[in-house]
C-alpha cells in the first residue's frame, strides 16, 4: 500500500508512517523499539501516543521529526519521504514545518526567554519587527510577559516549558511534536499549557502529536493511539 | 540574535577555557612576532649592512677582473658608464683596487688598497657612517687613510697613527708612501676587517701610477622596486663589454643564508603553531563535546549543519581576532623595544662573520611587514585548520543521539 497510499490526494494526512521499524543494537543485543508500525496523522489532529515507558512513543516522534531514521519503512511528512531528503533539507523542514516540545525543555542556555522563542524565526529570516511582534504575542499567550529577559537557569520548570512551547508554536508550524510536555510541570501549569495548545489547535489548525502517559493529556486528546512493545495496540477517536 | 552575538555568548560562557585558548594563541603570536623581527633584524639587517657598506646591489667589472683581479684590467670608459647609469636613475660609484704591504712600527700586514671617489661613494655606500674611531676620508687630506678594524689592531694603530704602504705600481716601479690614519672602521666583513685600506682616488692614482680607468663600479637601486635579476640582465645587455653581476652572484653564500633564513622562519612558525593548534583543537573539541546536547536541540529546531559549522567558525574567528590584537599589542612594543635598544652580545659574538657578512654584536629586531604579517597569517590559518574537525563533528551530530547525550 505504501507509495500508492502516500500519494492519494484525497487524504489530508500530515504524517504517514509505513511499515516502520526501528532497531537499536546494544552490544550483541537487538532492541526493537518500533516494530513494523504504520500510522497516519491527519492535518488538525490533536492526538496522543500513549503507552508505558519503552513502548516506542518517543522513537516514533523522533522519526516523524526527522531526528532519527527508521531501520526499515518510510516516514512521510506532508507527503515527502524524509529518507529521500538531505540533512539540510530535513533541517529546513524542522525549521519551517515542525515545532518540537521536549520533556526536558531543552532551551538554549545562553539565550533569554525572548531569544529562545525568537531563535527559529531568525533562522527563517523573518524581519526584526515581525519577529518582535510575533514573539511578544506568543509570550503573552503563554503567560511569560515580564520574564522575556530571563535565561533558562533563572526560570522555574513550568516557565521553561512555556518558553519551549512558545518556541515551538511561534513559527505557526504545520505540526507540533510534544514529548511528555506535562511531565515536569505542576498540575496548574499543565492545565494552562494544554489549554493553550488546544486553543492553537482549534483556532489555527495546528496539528498536535503528543507522546504521553499523563491522563490530563489523554482526556483532552481527540485521538488516542496506544502503543506497546513498539506496536500499535489500539487507535481510537474520542467523542 | 545573529550568529556573531550567539558566538560571543558561547565564548563568554566558559571564559576560563576561552581565556586559555586565546591566551595561548596570543602568546604564540607575540613570541613569533618577536622571533621573526629578530631574524629580520639579524639577517636582513646583516644583508642590508653588507650591501650598503660594501657590496652594493650590482657591480660592473672589466671582463676577467673578478676571476683574476689584476691592476691593469680596468673599465676604461667609467665616465660614460656612470652617465648611462645616472640616466637610468641608478646611483653608482667607481672604485680602484691594489694590493700591498702595510707596516707600522714593527708590525706589518697584507692589505687591499682601495681608491675611493669620496663624494660619489657617500651617495651609494654608507661606509663613512660606520666608523669605530676617527673620521672618514676628506678631499683636503690627501695622505689620510681609513683602515679595517682588525688591520688597525694588527698594526697597532689608532687615528693619528702612521702607516707605510709598499706595493708595485702600474709602471713596474716600487710604490711606497707614508700615510696617517684618519679613522678605523667597525666590523664590516672579513675582507675589510683584515685588509681594508681606504684612500682618496687621487692619492691611489698617484701611488699606483694609474691615471686612467677604474676596477669596479658599484650600483645601489635606492627606492627602485624593479626585480634585481631583471635589472642586472638589463644592465648586462647595456654593457656587453663588461661583466655585470648582482650581489647574489657576487656573494652566493650570503644569498644562501638569506634564503635559508626564510626557511628557518617558516619551520619555526610551523613548529610553534602546531603546538598552538593542539591547544585550539583540544579546546574546541571540549567546547563541542560539552555542548553536544545543545547542538542536538539546535539541530532539532532547524539549525542546519552549515549553520553549526558557521557558528563554531565564528567562535574561533572571534578568538583568533582577540589573540591577534593581543599578540600585536604585546609583540610590537616588545619588538620595537629591541629594535631601539637591542641585546648587547659584544662579549660573546664580537666580530662574528658568517658567509662574509659581519653581524652586529648588538642584536636588534627589525619590524618589517613580514615580521608582523607572517606570524599572524600563519596563526590564523593553523587555528582555522585545527577547528575543522570539531566543526565537522558538530555538524554531523545526529540530533536524537545528541539530545540524549549526557
Amino acid at each position: 500500500m505504501s507509495q500508492a497510499l502516500a500519494n492519494d490526494p484525497k487524504r489530508e494526512d500530515i504524517v504517514r508512517l509505513v511499515d516502520v521499524s526501528k532497531i537499536y543494537r546494544q552490544g550483541k543485543i537487538e532492541v526493537r523499539a518500533v516494530d513494523n508500525l504504520s500510522l497516519e496523522i491527519d492535518t488538525g489532529d490533536f492526538c496522543a501516543l500513549c503507552g508505558p515507558s519503552g513502548s516506542g512513543k518517543t522513537t516514533v516522534l523522533n522519526m516523524i521529526g526527522g531526528l532519527d531514521i527508521p531501520t526499515h519503512g518510510q516516514v512521510f511528512l506532508e507527503r515527502r519521504d524524509l529518507a529521500s531528503l538531505s540533512r539540510g533539507e530535513v533541517a529546513a523542514i524542522r525549521r519551517d514545518r515542525i515545532g518540537f516540545v521536549f520533556q526536558a525543555y531543552n532551551l538554549i542556555p545562553v539565550m533569554t526567554a525572548y531569544e529562545n522563542a525568537e531563535f527559529v524565526l531568525k533562522l527563517q529570516g523573518v524581519s526584526a519587527v515581525e519577529c518582535h511582534t510575533r514573539v511578544m504575542t506568543i509570550l503573552k499567550e503563554v503567560g511569560l510577559v515580564g520574564l522575556e529577559h530571563r535565561r533558562p537557569d533563572e526560570m522555574s520548570g513550568g516557565q521553561q516549558q512555556r518558553v519551549a512551547i512558545a518556541r515551538a508554536i511561534v513559527t505557526r508550524p504545520a505540526i507540533v511534536l510534544a514529548d511528555e510536555p506535562t511531565a515536569n510541570v505542576d498540575s496548574a501549569t499543565a492545565d494552562s499549557l494544554l489549554d493553550l495548545m488546544q486553543k492553537l489547535n482549534r483556532q489555527d489548525g495546528i496539528t498536535f502529536l503528543f507522546s504521553t502517559h499523563d491522563k490530563r493529556v489523554m482526556d483532552r486528546a481527540r485521538r488516542i493511539v496506544r502503543m506497546r512493545d513498539g506496536r500499535i495496540e489500539s487507535d481510537e477517536v474520542q467523542g | 540574535m545573529n550568529i556573531t552575538s550567539f558566538a560571543l555568548r558561547n565564548i563568554q560562557r566558559n571564559w576560563h577555557r576561552s581565556l586559555v585558548t586565546t591566551g595561548a594563541m596570543a602568546f604564540a603570536g607575540m613570541i613569533m612576532i618577536l622571533y621573526v623581527s629578530f631574524i629580520e633584524g639579524i639577517y636582513l639587517g646583516g644583508l642590508r649592512s653588507a650591501l650598503a657598506l660594501n657590496l652594493g646591489e650590482i657591480q660592473i667589472h672589466a671582463k676577467g677582473y673578478r676571476s683574476d683581479p689584476d691592476l691593469y684590467t680596468r673599465i676604461m670608459d667609467e665616465k660614460g658608464t656612470l652617465t648611462k647609469l645616472s640616466d637610468l636613475g641608478l646611483h653608482a660609484t667607481p672604485r680602484l683596487f691594489g694590493y700591498g704591504l702595510a707596516a707600522a712600527g714593527t708590525a706589518s700586514a697584507g692589505v687591499q688598497i682601495r681608491g675611493v671617489y669620496v663624494d660619489l661613494e657617500k651617495r651609494v655606500i654608507k661606509l663613512h657612517e660606520y666608523l669605530a674611531e676617527g673620521t672618514w676620508l676628506d678631499q683636503q687630506d690627501a695622505k689620510g687613510v681609513v683602515v679595517g678594524r682588525r688591520l688597525a689592531r694588527t698594526l697597532g694603530v689608532k687615528p693619528g697613527g702612521e702607516v707605510v704602504i709598499v706595493s708595485q705600481a702600474a709602471d713596474g716601479s716600487m710604490a711606497n708612501d707614508l700615510f696617517h690614519v684618519r679613522g678605523v672602521l667597525k666590523s664590516v666583513s672579513d675582507e675589510i676587517d683584515r685588509g681594508g685600506f681606504f684612500m682618496l682616488e687621487t692619492t691611489f692614482r698617484k701611488l699606483m701610477i694609474l691615471p686612467e680607468g677604474v676596477h669596479e663600479i658599484v650600483i645601489m637601486r635606492d627606492g627602485k622596486k624593479t626585480d634585481l635579476k631583471q635589472e642586472t640582465a638589463h644592465l648586462a645587455a647595456m654593457f656587453p663589454d663588461y661583466e655585470v653581476d648582482s650581489w647574489r652572484t657576487l656573494s652566493p653564500m650570503m644569498a644562501t643564508i638569506m634564503d635559508s633564513s626564510d626557511t628557518s622562519i617558516y619551520i619555526l612558525l610551523l613548529i610553534t603553531y602546531v603546538a598552538v593548534a593542539m591547544v585550539v583543537l583540544n579546546a574546541m573539541l571540549m567546547s563541542v563535546f560539552e555542548r553536544i546536547r545543545e547542538f542536538g536541540i539546535m539541530k532539532a529546531i532547524g539549525f542546519g549543519p552549515w549553520q553549526l559549522i558557521a557558528l563554531i567558525y565564528t567562535e574561533t574567528v572571534i578568538q583568533i581576532i582577540i589573540a591577534i590584537v593581543l599578540a600585536l599589542a604585546l609583540g610590537l612594543p616588545l619588538s620595537y623595544y629591541y629594535q631601539v635598544n637591542g641585546i648587547d652580545l659584544t662579549n660573546f659574538v664580537s666580530g662574528t662573520t658568517f658567509g662574509g657578512i659581519a653581524f652586529d654584536p648588538i642584536w636588534r629586531t627589525l619590524i618589517t611587514p613580514r615580521a608582523v604579517i607572517s606570524p599572524i597569517v600563519t596563526l590564523a590559518i593553523i587555528a582555522l585548520i585545527a577547528v575543522i574537525y570539531p566543526a565537522v563533528k558538530a555538524a554531523l551530530i545526529r540530533p536524537v543521539s545528541a539530545i540524549h547525550h549526557q
